[in-house]
């Protein structure tokens, strides 16, 4: 029997009155939740930042239902409390709790934690020490939740390793309910957490850190990997897995409907996994390959069941590369055609700038022309070469030209600063090219409405990233980081134009994070001891802190971010794999020094990453591509 | 009102842990039950086209109501019994529809339908102890100002038990909420009227509100 915790947290809201922000975050009982009050075993879903940043994750809502349908299992729900409700909980005794049955997360079979970004890391912390839950896997004892994670930032696991029981790599849909259900066998057999472990680090797909020991950085380029395996019968390489069933699946999915607003309050549909186009500093694009397109019929039936359950006015068509889907137009077509009336909206959340034709501005967002968004991500053709964004000046300025003309008046480019080989023309390319861009824009816009142009270039400081073909390339250092946005600021000289730079301190972090290995975990500790938490929103985060977590640890801040290494150095992750060869990485990397391209596969050639031979896949689409 | 257009009101109950939602948010609920009920909704023309909705006057967050309303504009009739049976169909059990009835153009907007407001408050203890207070001090607009309640209060205050029963008139000018009158006796009971013996323990002591509904809405 769970413990129902709603009468405790109601009468806080209550007495509370407007000192807890937003008390909708934690009323629960939503439209399209699901309740399995029988349900003899118990899992719950947590993400690791407040509900209406966690209520629009898609990974959350793809893995309750994927547990939910397994026969005597239970889904819930769980996000981080915010700061007021934190403190009003902890002075009342209230511990962490789920959403659908308001229990106390400590009183769950298992729990399981999405790792979205780097700067969750402290909140995963806050999230357990909330719960009551013993922070490393080594204090915790038989009567714990099993403690899971998965997602993005797997690909480097270490800065995480010991706060985690089990790790999953790749996509979750199948060895989550896989391990559920061995946990829930064991757990009616009395067999032992370690055992348990044991066994489960034998799946394929999932690293059990604590298994594993970690030697010198020296004796990890001797052996070429980081870990020893406590044990001779689990893996020493991890694989990533895929979900074989992704693109004949149906794309519609029970969806849980907010009281509260989000982030992103819409109807989502994936309408492909996967994105081949090789951009060299992208991790998701190494991270959900193949590419796997779910049918156009099946993406308009799910749209429409969808929203006559939701009641929402908004769909979105949710990939990596929405307009790459080889029927994408039939798509939104038949999607405009049904809607038609209704007041709802199709939207696409990124448009690629050599896609982005005018029949496709005809085609999205209805009647409604906010912003749109194109990410040209360098200033000049070499650089963009370099990192293998395979878009042109001319495609940007046919994007610009067709969004314009549609009627569009607000468009943000956005660029990376720092990234590998950048010079001080790249720089200044970026002030060029967002000039001429803005040049279009006026030319396409007629002149009684060319006040309302508002073009700007948004900029954020390169971040290298594990699994990736720059995951060797040091970051640029803060100062030399600040001298570039000044020349790019002193280069603009058309006023219209913002230049938006998002402080490069957060940025350093999450290179720390995302280079460094099992170190980093004490810094994570250490920095949460010291009051970090919700580092991604900007008024709770503090770069000092991080830095004397790092200096009581013995940590290297600089050198783990900045730190440029040969492509045959062994990098703390190497032993987890999405598949793709390092030959793929260190080729890639070098044909970057060489501003060679490097084709996407699904519209050409094999670039011969290893993914399908590897995990025995194969790419997956429903037409031709052009 | 444009030729073909049928304006509906639809009366609903707002209880349970959904009175704490904000009126935004019980906007938005509401707007998403219509297009779940499928009821043939008029959308706006224009740049942001939207469904045409109205609702009626505000309740503050914790506030809950037995008759709240808002009106729907449709392009086509349909039956009245038949799109409250699709309105419950499409509602969660605290934000439920209970009755649709047509109203003409000579309607007043729901906003301003039902100046006065009748509420209920309970309490965990019995409510003798507490006084209307001649004054409350409130603050507008990051302006102080001073509120007597009994430019507010239609008719007597009754007390019976654990309970209080009371009707608030909004004026143009401004109007009074019940969480504050009701928080303002509160706040005058602790300070000296009730369990002045108990010293340090008093804020324990405190009488609690249960629950705070609008349970009736009139016009005059």
């Amino acid at each position: 029997m769970t413990t129902d915790l709603w009468p405790q947290v109601e009468r806080l809201l209550r007495e509370s009155g407007r000192s807890i922000e937003r008390p909708t975050r934690y009323l629960n009982h939503e439209w399209g939740c699901t309740y399995k009050p029988d349900a003899a075993y118990r899992f719950c879903m947590v993400y690791p930042d407040t509900y209406e940043l966690g209520q629009a994750n898609q990974a959350v809502r793809i893995l309750c239902n994927r547990v939910n349908l397994v026969e005597g299992m239970a889904a819930e729900r769980a996000y981080v409390p915010a700061d007021d409700m934190a403190d009003a909980m902890r002075a009342a005794g209230i511990p962490a709790f789920s959403m659908e049955s308001c229990a106390p997360i400590a009183e769950f079979d298992a729990v399981g934690i999405t790792l979205p970004h780097e700067l969750a890391a402290t909140n995963v912390l806050q999230l357990l020490d909330l719960a009551g839950i013993p922070l490393r896997t080594e204090n915790r004892t038989e009567n714990d939740p099993l403690v899971m994670g998965g997602g993005p930032c797997v690909l480097n696991a270490e800065p995480y390793a010991p706060f985690f029981d089990v790790l999953m790599l790749g996509e979750g849909e199948e060895v989550l309910p896989e391990l559920l259900r061995m946990h829930r066998d064991m757990l009616a057999q009395g067999v032992s957490r370690a055992d348990m472990l044991h066994a489960m680090a034998k799946v394929p797909g999932v690293y059990v850190p604590s298994l594993y020991d970690v030697v010198s950085e020296a004796e990890a380029q001797e052996r070429g990997s980081w870990i020893v395996p406590k044990y001779d019968d689990i893996p020493t390489v991890i694989e990533k897995r895929i979900w074989e069933g992704f693109a004949t699946s149906d794309a519609y999915e029970p969806q849980v409907v907010p009281y509260a607003e989000l982030i992103h309050d819409r109807l989502n549909i994936e309408i492909l996994r996967g994105c081949t186009r090789g951009c060299r500093f992208c991790q998701a694009g190494m991270m959900y390959r193949p590419v796997r397109e779910r049918s156009a019929d099946n993406i308009v039936a799910a749209a429409i069941r969808g929203l006559s359950e939701t009641g929402y006015d908004e769909v979105s068509l949710t990939s990596l590369s929405t307009t790459d889907h080889s029927q994408i137009e039939d798509i939104l077509r038949r999607l405009n055609r049904t809607f038609e009336g209704t007041g709802i909206s199709v939207s696409i959340p990124s448009q690629r700038l050599d896609s982005f034709g005018v029949d496709m501005a005809e085609l999205v967002a209805g009647g409604k022309r906010g912003g749109l968004t194109f990410a040209p991500e360098a200033g000049t053709q070499r650089l963009r070469d370099v990192i293998n964004k395979n878009v042109t000046e001319e495609d940007l300025f046919t994007a610009v030209r067709a969004s314009f003309e549609a009627g569009w008046r607000r468009c943000k480019l956005y660029f990376m600063i720092g990234l590998p080989t950048e010079t001080d023309d790249d720089i200044k390319g970026i002030a060029s090219l967002v000039q001429r861009a803005y040049d279009v824009a006026k030319q396409a816009t007629p002149e009684g409405q060319r006040g309302n142009i508002r073009m700007s270039a948004s900029c954020a400081l390169f971040v290298p990233k594990a699994q990736t073909p720059f995951q060797w390339d040091g970051q640029i250092a803060p100062e030399e980081a600040i001298r570039r946005i000044n020349l790019l600021r002193n280069s603009v000289k058309y006023r219209a134009i913002d230049i938006h730079w998002h402080a490069p301190d957060v940025s350093q972090v999450e290179a720390m994070m995302s280079r460094g290995g099992r170190e980093v975990a004490d810094v994570v500790e250490a920095a949460w001891r010291k009051g970090e938490h919700f580092d991604a929103w900007t008024e709770k985060f503090s770069l000092d802190a991080w830095k004397e977590a790092c200096a009581e640890c013995g940590v290297d801040f600089e050198g783990t971010a900045q730190r440029t290494y040969d492509t045959d150095y062994i990098p703390p992750w190497a032993h987890l794999s999405l598949g793709i060869q390092t030959r793929y990485f260190q080729r890639e990397r070098q044909l970057a020094d060489e501003a060679k391209t490097t084709p996407d596969c699904t519209y050409e050639h094999c670039t011969v990453c290893g993914v399908c031979m590897g995990l025995g896949s194969k790419i997956q689409l429903q037409g031709v591509r052009s | 009102m444009m030729e073909g257009e049928f304006k509906i009101r639809v009366t609903y109950a707002m209880r349970g842990r959904l009175v704490m939602l904000s009126h935004l948010e019980v906007a938005r609920a509401l707007e998403r039950a219509v297009r779940r009920a499928d009821l043939p909704f008029a959308v706006t023309q224009g740049f942001s086209p939207h469904m045409k909705l109205a609702f009626g006057a505000a309740l503050p967050v914790g506030v809950g109501g037995d008759h709240e309303i808002f009106d729907v504009t449709m392009t086509e009739y349909v039956d009245p019994d038949e799109a409250l049976r699709r309105l419950q169909d499409a509602s969660p059990y605290d934000l439920m529809p209970e009755s649709v009835e047509y109203i003409t153009r000579e309607v007043k907007a729901a906003s301003v339908a039902y100046p006065f407001g009748t509420y209920r408050a309970v309490f965990d203890g019995p409510v003798d102890g507490l006084q209307v207070p001649d004054s409350i001090t409130v603050i507008r607009k990051k302006k102080e100002k001073q509120l007597r309640p009994a430019d507010f209060l239609v008719g007597a205050l009754e007390k019976n038990g654990n309970e209080m029963l009371f009707t608030l008139e909004a004026k143009p000018s401004g109007s009074l909420r019940p969480d504050v009158l009701v928080n303002a006796m509160l706040d005058g009971a602790e300070d000296g009227l009730v369990n002045t013996d108990l010293g340090a323990a008093r804020s324990d002591t405190r009488l609690h509100v249960v629950s705070l509904m609008r349970i009736a809405q009139r016009a005059e």
